[in-house]
């Protein structure tokens, strides 16, 4: 039986959360999280292109041939993060300028190819749709949850902004910015939430 | 038509691929004025703010009308390009367009000095693509600000140092980005090097 909306939102968000569950996505994680406005952002991008690419791979599921699903799903959603490069260029250039190099990178996000695949090409284009919001959502989470400890830890600012007692209280750990804050912190979400995810296991 | 026919896969790849082309250029083709509008306004503000120019409002056409009121733009070639030459009408400050390759790609951006080439009057950046969060911060204001008022030593090998020297004299040293040595690095070997050939044919030239 196919998933109710508030199921696929659970499972996105929580259950089969892709970062910490599915371990998808990884690359993304660990390269945008030193910044919260860069997290933002990208967090926006893949919601909208995980959305709209299962919707339009759901939609067309009975017509794609099974041989090249791999290569038309990859068409779509490299079409869609095309577009969305293309307006954030046009509308918002300073935005473009901030995180351009990483909107192309979308394309490679696992999560949606992964979605595309598992979910999309086997429900309906709604259920679908709320599939890709919901992945996306869980995602957006788990970034925006590291890059509220790594942006503090390593530049002593949120959002851009200093801290209060920035020069003082704050004392900027190079480690947060770099790769290997990212790892630190993706294994301590890893480790938390699976901890949780066991508890609640073996009481059901 | 059966999916797995061939002819099928064939004109459904080639239908499908027309559908997304003529999407995206129909969007890249509709957006392209605005595009153009976005680099010129870019351009003009960054020269604006290199040359700390008084500016009346935000919109393009008060930052094109301060361009127009006190710089002189002329073109210079530095080694072998040709490349931007601006002139500001009152103080006579010198500036031009440097350019080379950063940590993954080309950087350009404007640098001014005053009229003897004695110091650096401001420094700003056009384009980048470094990592962001990391290399890109090469255009955040408290890292140019540091070039401003900063010695040029034509005798140096080194007339700018970006990071740490073991030089007893630091007057010309600005800090490195944290996490981003690579693109320090580079930037600090693009400006020496278009500095040296700018003086060279700047000299020429007058």
């Amino acid at each position: 039986m196919a998933d109710t909306p508030k199921q696929i939102f659970i499972k996105g968000i929580w259950q089969d959360n892709p970062v910490f569950r599915q371990v998808l996505g990884i690359c993304s994680s660990l390269a945008v999280t030193n910044l919260m406005a860069n997290t933002l952002f990208m967090s926006a991008g893949v919601i909208f292109v995980t959305a709209f690419s299962n919707l339009t791979v759901s939609a067309l599921r009975n017509l794609i041939p099974a041989r090249i699903r791999m290569i038309v799903q990859v068409l779509i959603i490299a079409s869609y993060v095309m577009i969305v490069d293309i307006l954030i260029k046009a509308i918002n250039p300073d935005i473009h300028r901030f995180i351009g190099p990483y909107v192309g990178l979308i394309i490679t996000n696992c999560i949606i190819m992964g979605r595309a695949e598992a979910f999309a090409s086997q429900n309906k284009p709604w259920l679908s749709f709320l599939d890709g919001l919901a992945m996306g959502i869980g995602y957006s989470l788990v970034l925006i949850v590291i890059a509220l400890i790594r942006e503090p830890l390593g530049f002593g600012t949120l959002l851009g902004a200093d801290l209060p007692g920035r020069e003082t209280l704050w004392h900027q750990r190079t480690i947060m910015v770099m790769a290997p804050g990212a790892f630190f912190m993706l294994a301590i979400i890893t480790w938390i939430s699976r901890k949780l995810q066991i508890k609640t296991e073996k009481a059901e | 038509m059966d999916k797995k026919d061939p002819k099928y896969i064939l004109l459904f790849i080639i239908l499908i691929s027309l559908i997304f082309g003529v999407a995206i250029s129909a969007v890249h083709y509709t957006t392209l004025p605005m595009l153009k509008k976005n680099e010129a306004l870019h351009k003009n503000r960054i020269i604006s703010k290199a040359f700390l120019l008084d500016v009346e409002g935000e919109s393009p056409s008060d930052y094109e009308a301060a361009i127009e009121n006190n710089i002189q733009i002329d073109s210079i070639k530095i080694g072998d390009t040709k490349t931007e030459l601006f002139e500001h009408m009152d103080s006579d400050n010198i500036g031009f367009v440097f350019r080379g390759l950063g940590f993954w790609e080309p950087i350009s951006g404007i640098i001014v000095m005053d009229e003897g080439l004695t110091e650096i009057i401001n420094l700003k950046i056009l384009e980048q693509k470094e990592t962001p969060g990391l290399g890109a911060r090469i255009e955040e204001q408290w890292f140019t600000d540091q070039f401003k008022g900063l010695p040029l030593k034509w005798s140096a090998d080194q007339k700018i140092i970006i990071g740490t020297t073991s030089n007893a004299d630091k007057s010309n040293v600005v800090d490195a980005i944290t996490g981003a040595s690579q693109t320090s690095v580079a930037l600090m070997n693009m400006l020496n090097e278009n500095l040296t050939q700018f003086k060279e044919s700047f000299e020429k030239r007058n």
